[in-house]
């Protein structure tokens, strides 16, 4: 059966240091705008740590919240694609086909999650700092959508490497760059096919919940909390 | 203009064309060699009752149903031949497919209307076998196409008759 | 009034086509001036990237998307008139036709620019067209985008067919009046040869009979496709079933609106007094109470719905509209559609000619405002409030936006120089059509039975 990536984020240990954000742009060629563009609201952080106040001083509580691409079973953001440039893989992710892409930005509308980052302009890397990027991952040019895609380059090498090796991919051997930079070991990675990956196992806690559940996109990360933010509520 | 021999009068209004094409025909003139042009439909009158359009609305909804098949077919093919998945939804999407259906089948009735019209109506033709530009002006040409000689002078009369302010003739009759 | 004989009726209708003001000339440079502005603006964007624009993360659809549905919204004008009346044999609609279905095949085209426009990437943007590709990938029929190009198309050509195929005898009509050799040899091509035998009239008779049929149908698709656009995808007060009756009914209000516009300023500046009648204008305006009428009952069904489900997303964007950051435009809005016009419109002293109009140049900006509001608010506040952003339009924005009622303009004024603006062929039938003799040539039939 072909492998069914997912992800598993645990609240109550993440510290909202954002680390995963600074290695998602240094692994993925994600440029960063400027303080005018950002200001515009043009920022892209292809993973990013949602951070909400809740009470008033002394008495302030801070969340923190990792979101990134959910990789959703139903994504509204793949139908809408005039190009087939957002579609549905075969191991469960959405994937994003920089080629086909002709910046109708449908998708980024109707994505519930609003994990859609455009390139309003030709990306630029001053000299030396174009020494840094990853030769793994296009560079994007203007007018295209992206987004946060599991590391499919590195699920792609790992899947390589064990065909190499003729053995089957060990859980946990493949880890994006967010996942495999936090220090606190709040995010996990794995195949949600394998009923005895970590994964899996976390997915199924009574501390997991999804975010937007509701609107019936079937996302593929769960969202690990003691109490759910809401008191009572479920959402 | 290429020449042809007609014989026509120049009515003012429709009950004068009327009068004139029932003069006409009274004289035994085969209706398909009568000529009627006017500057505008004349819908109710006799004289503009000749080859009405019966087969259009039949050959639209023909082109209706080659257009819809078309656009099951273009939905039906562009889908199928590089398959892929989006949302959940099935490869085939019944809705959007409707919808292409439907475009394409009010698109094959557009361009078959436009096409019967044109090809119906001989159009284009640039060089008319008969025109008078007084038509423009608002008046009704009667006539007959090619009669013989002798019959010449009693469809003149009988144009005049009827209340035709002007009779004219092309081709050899033009002469005299 | 003593009726008109064709005569002067060809005059009279064919002297905007020969006789040329000053003041024609200054407009026409006024409004290419804009246009020319408005293409250079596209192109700056073009080579500098879409990043010129306003949008942005999360509002990424405003004024050009905005222009989109109010121009294709407008293009519904030609339509009601020319088919639905047609169908109710509303003798009325004659001399207002013509005027009509040019403001649906010009606004038609100019709305259907945007989809290039607004790409990141519009120099791709024939991937939208299936064809054969090296790749044996087509474009993708699941979504609204596709939908849109086969209804527009579709509306497209149907309307330049419902607008071309009675130019024809009036194409005749000019070449048979033309003054000039060049002008003659122009004509006499557009006119197809058309003579006016009963064959062809029947079959354009018949032809405009079955468009008529045939394009209401394409009309209700095309503004219910482009509502899709919205309600396809799960955003706080997009997802709702009314959008596509919804964006029907404004369609029909903005595009009377801009008829009502159009003809007052065309019976100003060509002196059509006499075939632009206060009674076209007094129906016109009852069409145009009836369809506010209408579009406050959508907008007060939809809210309704909304604040009655008091779902914590699409409440959010409810009082943004309501009370919040967008009421400013969102009262302007209703204002515009309906506080304004509906008394002018309903009380029968001030539905004149200038009343009519005065309305429908509120109606026509607050219908511009009734796009934006659906489309801003709601993508500036979707799901997550740590996404909520905001939207301003820049420079390249409302040039371009600008442009585009220039472009109209411009496409008006050179059409009703070279085509008569008024449907002569039509007018006339319509005259002989009603039992009443006309005394003048009444008088002619006595003395030729003589």
């Amino acid at each position: 059966m072909a492998h069914q990536w997912g992800m598993v984020i645990d609240l109550d240990r993440c510290t909202g240091c954002e680390a995963c954000v600074v290695a998602c742009h240094a692994e993925n060629n994600i440029q960063t705008v400027g303080e005018k563009q950002a200001a515009t609201g043009r920022a892209q952080h292809w993973i990013r740590v949602e951070r909400y106040y809740e009470g008033e001083f002394p008495d302030v509580k801070v969340k923190f919240m990792p979101v990134m691409c959910q990789q959703c079973g139903q994504a509204p953001c793949e139908p809408v694609c005039p190009t087939f440039a957002s579609y549905h893989t075969a191991e469960g992710l959405n994937g994003q086909v920089y080629n086909r892409c002709i910046g109708t930005r449908y998708c980024a509308n109707a994505c519930p999650y609003n994990v859609r980052f455009f390139n309003f302009f030709n990306p630029v890397w001053e000299k030396p700092l174009h020494l840094q990027l990853n030769p793994d991952v296009s560079v994007r040019t203007v007018g295209v959508m992206e987004k946060c895609t599991f590391c499919v380059q590195r699920i792609k090498a790992g899947e390589i490497q064990a065909e190499a090796e003729n053995r089957p991919v060990k859980d946990g051997e493949i880890q994006p760059a967010c996942v495999q930079s936090c220090p606190t070991r709040a995010m996990v990675f794995g195949d949600l096919s394998d009923p005895q990956s970590e994964v899996s196992r976390l997915a199924h806690s009574n501390r997991a919940t999804k975010l937007l559940d509701e609107l019936g996109t079937l996302p593929k990360v769960s969202y690990l909390q003691r109490d759910s933010w809401h008191g009572g509520e479920d959402t | 203009m290429a020449a042809v021999n007609s014989v026509y009068g120049l009515f003012h209004g429709p009950h004068a064309a009327e009068r004139g094409m029932n003069a006409l025909r009274a004289a035994g003139i085969a209706p398909d060699q009568i000529i009627v042009m006017s500057p505008e439909p004349f819908e109710e009158y006799g004289f503009a009752q000749a080859e009405r359009a019966k087969l259009m609305p039949w050959l639209v909804a023909l082109g209706g149903v080659i257009g819809g098949t078309t656009g099951y077919l273009i939905a039906w093919y562009t889908q199928t031949a590089y398959p892929i998945v989006t949302g959940g939804m099935p490869i085939m999407a019944p809705w959007p497919t409707g919808i292409v259906t439907y475009e394409l089948t009010m698109m094959g009735a557009i361009v078959t209307t436009l096409i019967t019209l044109l090809i119906g109506s001989r159009l284009p033709n640039w060089k008319p076998k008969l025109y008078d530009p007084e038509i423009s002006d608002g008046k009704i040409l009667i006539g007959v196409v090619d009669p013989p000689d002798n019959a010449r002078a009693d469809i003149e009369n009988r144009l005049r008759r009827a209340g035709a302010e002007q009779v004219k003739a092309t081709g050899r009759f033009s002469a005299s | 009034m003593v009726a008109k004989t064709p005569e002067q009726i060809n005059e009279d209708l064919l002297r905007p086509l020969s006789v040329t003001s000053g003041r024609y000339w200054v407009g026409l440079a006024f409004f290419s001036g804009i246009v020319v502005a408005a293409l250079c603006a596209f192109l700056f964007q073009v080579y500098s990237g879409i990043g010129v624009a306003g949008i942005r993360r999360p509002v990424f659809w405003g004024f050009y998307i905005t222009n989109f549905v109010f121009w294709i919204g407008l293009s519904h004008a030609g339509t009601l008139i020319s088919a639905i009346l047609r169908l109710a044999n509303a003798t009325w609609r004659r001399p207002v036709t013509r005027c009509a279905e040019v403001i649906t095949v010009f606004a038609l085209s100019i709305g259907a620019t945007f989809p290039v426009i607004h790409l990141g990437r519009p120099w791709l943007a024939f991937w939208l067209f299936p064809y054969p590709t090296e790749r044996g990938l087509w474009p993708n029929i699941r979504s609204p985008l596709l939908w849109d190009f086969f209804a527009i198309n579709t509306y497209l050509l149907g309307s330049v067919t419902f607008l071309l195929l009675p130019m024809v005898p009036d194409f005749a009509l000019v070449r048979d009046h033309a003054k000039t050799a060049v002008r003659k040899r122009i004509y006499t091509i557009l006119a197809l040869g058309w003579t006016g035998t009963p064959r062809q009239w029947h079959r354009l008779e018949k032809a405009m009979q079955i468009m008529a049929i045939a394009i209401i149908p394409v009309a209700v698709s095309v503004h219910s496709i482009v509502s899709w656009d919205f309600a396809m995808a799960p955003v706080p007060m997009w997802h709702s079933t009314i959008f596509a009756p919804y964006f029907v009914a404004g369609a029909i209000f903005s595009g009377i609106a801009a008829l009502i516009l159009a003809m007052a300023l065309l019976r100003k500046l060509l002196h059509l007094e006499e075939y632009l009648l206060p009674i076209h204008f007094q129906n016109l305006g009852k069409l145009l109470l009836v369809m506010s009428l209408l579009w406050v009952y959508f907008v007060f069904a939809e809210r309704l719905t909304t604040w009655y489900g008091n779902g914590s997303s699409e409440m959010a964007v409810f009082w943004l509209t309501q009370t919040g950051s967008y009421s400013p435009l969102f009262w302007t809005m209703v204002t515009c559609n309906f506080l304004i016009p509906f008394p002018i419109l309903a009380i029968k002293k001030l539905r004149t000619i200038t009343g009519t109009a005065i309305a429908s140049f509120t109606v026509v900006i607050g219908m511009w405002l009734e796009r934006f509001l659906i489309i801003v608010p709601s993508l500036s506040h979707k799901y997550l409030p740590y996404s909520w952003g905001t939207y301003r339009p820049t420079w390249v924005e409302i040039t371009i936006t600008a442009g585009t009622f220039a472009a109209m303009a411009l496409l008006y004024m050179l059409f009703s120089k070279t085509v008569p603006i008024i449907s002569i062929w039509e007018l006339k039938w319509g005259r002989h059509e009603e039992p009443v003799r006309d005394p003048v040539l009444a008088q002619r039939d006595e003395e030729a039975m003589a």
